[in-house]
């Protein structure tokens, strides 16, 4: 209740200043838009379908003129029902019983998912031709046999890679969980709202997380490759990394849920808080902890076969080297064992998770 | 001469926000009694007993316990005043996944050392105490069940076992039957009553229902906006008290 009212308060801004930034953002929304149905319609259906050029040049002016045309037909259709972002913005009246189905702006959305996926269609050079051609199909038919032709002579390699994946996922995993756990305190919320410094080192905290995590693992190995070197060690590092972040965003989430009740009426038998936080907090938190941890091992290794492809070590690599020299009966028995352990692994943590909750 | 407990003097509590949860508010505990404080929700009733032990801040007032000033104490002294008052809650607040021995013994957690309880080494005699309160409340044989999956009428008695655990000379009880059903409630108003004739524990509780207060209470005050508008016997709350207390249009649900 007390954190309502405190929001409420701050959202507080004259009436009119607030009114002219929702039409200031519906008109931008538009203009966007139509920028956006201007240069789709240009580039795939003028230069594409009816010129039949292959690879259109292309040139800055383009999208410049296409925010000029979209800013004309924005500003032409803001005051009638065409305008997406005024619905966006809240800004239309709308009739509660006929709903927006039928509206002109819904009309709309509807064209412009339409001719993104036509587009995507374009770029993304979808052909059934290519799917269906005869020497296609042949090389599909020589890999395939090879690969359910595996070729056992290699098991013991393959074995001894697929440990060695496991247990840079289980290292990894291990290495991250203590500087998770104090990230994750660092970064909820409700602990951290209590000074300014507290509140700073949340922000930084929030910060450096989603930083690391919005770099995917894969570019972190090429990353730590060209650091320690190709081999087990970067992919480690590179997973390390990735789980910090992802472990430390869901155990503070899981601090942020925890209920206040227990941390009350430990409070309030005269405990110390230290106490307050092993009795009050802990319990609420341990199990949940564990069942993140144990899933973050399960991708992990997931994530290992992956970043082997790009020199990480383990069973990835190996695949990659097979991979390069066509040899795809040993192609097929490394693609038996990386399901195999991806569904061990799988079905034993969602077991183990399901028996701790 | 009755002896007080617990005097509060002109009580006043601002939250941060700006919400004035009590106005002024004076009171007296007797040493024994059953004092029942009624009054609609944010009438300040819970604000009041959180300001007693000092989970929340008093923001202007004096409150003396046992002849004691409490009003701004800070630290060990604080702990040790909060370990002579227990408390019991709407939503019973037992910890999850621990067994109701474990429930009970964290009553005792400020009189053992932190090392110690983060260990789960607690003495043999509180260990037997908590035995026999945990029987008291009408539990014995469920001691090593775990707390969350016992139901709202056995936890608030693992409550009550875990404040009286405090060897407390009050018990403060926040809406404590609010989220149970009639029949339960009326077994742990009970307890509650048993507690304050057998032990001889003060006892400082919020409530809802008047039928519940008439029955239990040896004395009652309401609160409305965070004024103390009444103070006297439960038989002398007749319509036009309880109109004045509830508003005009309220109608009085019994529980029975």
């Amino acid at each position: 209740m007390k954190g309502n009212t405190e929001t409420l308060s701050l959202g507080q801004e004259p009436k009119g200043v607030a009114q002219m930034k929702r039409v200031i953002t519906a008109f931008v929304i538009d203009l966007l838009h139509w920028a956006y149905i201007t240069l789709v319609s240009y580039k795939i259906f003028y230069q594409k379908v009816i010129m039949g050029m292959r690879s259109p040049e292309f040139s800055w002016n383009e999208p410049v003129y296409a925010l000029t045309i979209g800013a004309a037909i924005g500003l032409a259709l803001f005051f009638t029902r065409f305008s997406v972002g005024r619905a966006i913005k809240g800004l239309y009246e709308i009739d509660e019983n006929q709903g927006i189905a039928k509206e002109p702006f819904t009309l709309l959305g509807y064209f412009t998912v339409f001719i993104t996926f036509i587009a995507g269609l374009f770029i993304s050079q979808v052909s059934l031709r290519e799917f269906f051609s005869e020497a296609g199909l042949l090389g599909a038919k020589r890999i395939f046999t090879a690969l359910f032709n595996p070729n056992f002579g290699i098991i013991e390699p393959a074995i001894f890679a697929a440990i060695e994946t496991i247990y840079m996922a289980f290292i990894a995993t291990v290495i991250a969980l203590p500087f998770a756990f104090l990230f994750g305190f660092f970064a909820a919320r409700n602990l951290m709202t209590a000074s300014p410094v507290l509140f700073f080192l949340y922000n930084l905290t929030r910060f450096f997380l989603n930083i690391t995590r919005s770099i995917e693992p894969l570019v972190w190995a090429i990353i730590f490759s060209v650091w320690v070197g190709i081999g087990p060690f970067a992919g480690m590092l590179a997973l390390c990394l990735h789980s910090i972040s992802s472990l430390a965003k869901l155990y503070s989430e899981q601090i942020e849920n925890i209920s206040e009740g227990p941390i009350e009426a430990m409070t309030a038998t005269g405990a110390h808080p230290i106490q307050v936080i092993w009795f009050g907090v802990v319990p609420q938190i341990v199990l949940p902890y564990l069942s993140f941890t144990i899933y973050r091992w399960d991708i992990n290794v997931r994530m290992a076969t992956v970043i082997g492809l790009v020199g990480g070590g383990g069973i990835g690599t190996m695949l990659m080297q097979y991979q390069g020299l066509a040899k795809w009966n040993e192609v097929g028995l490394l693609a038996i064992t990386i399901a195999v352990i991806v569904w061990v692994m799988d079905y034993s943590s969602s077991k183990i998770r399901e028996s701790i909750k | 001469m009755t002896q007080k407990i617990l005097e509060v003097e002109k009580l006043n509590k601002v939250y941060p926000n700006g919400t004035h949860a009590l106005k002024g508010v004076s009171f007296d505990v007797n040493k024994g009694e059953f004092l029942v404080v009624i009054g609609l929700s944010g009438s300040g009733k819970s604000t009041l007993l959180r300001c007693i032990n000092r989970l929340h801040e008093p923001t202007t007032g004096k409150i003396h316990f046992e002849g004691n000033d409490i009003t701004s104490i800070k630290g060990k002294p604080l702990r040790s005043l909060r370990s002579r008052i227990g408390m019991i809650f709407q939503h019973f607040n037992l910890i999850p996944r621990k067994t109701v021995l474990t429930n009970v013994l964290t009553g005792t957690l400020s009189r053992n050392g932190v090392i110690k309880s983060i260990f789960g080494i607690f003495p043999e005699e509180d260990k037997k105490k908590a035995m026999d309160l945990i029987e008291l409340v009408g539990l014995s044989g469920k001691e090593n069940r775990r707390a969350d999956n016992l139901s709202g009428g056995q936890q608030q008695r693992v409550a009550i076992a875990r404040a009286l655990m405090q060897n407390p000379s009050i018990l403060l009880a926040d809406e404590p039957v609010a989220s149970l059903d009639p029949a339960t409630s009326h077994s742990v108003m009970q307890y509650l009553k048993k507690v304050n004739e057998e032990l001889g524990v003060t006892i400082l509780c919020n409530l809802h229902f008047l039928s519940l207060v008439r029955q239990y209470a040896t004395r009652v005050i309401a609160l409305k906006d965070g004024n103390l508008i009444y103070e006297g016997s439960p038989s002398e709350i007749d319509e036009n008290w309880f109109q004045t207390i509830y508003g005009e249009d309220a109608v009085e649900v019994t529980i029975d």
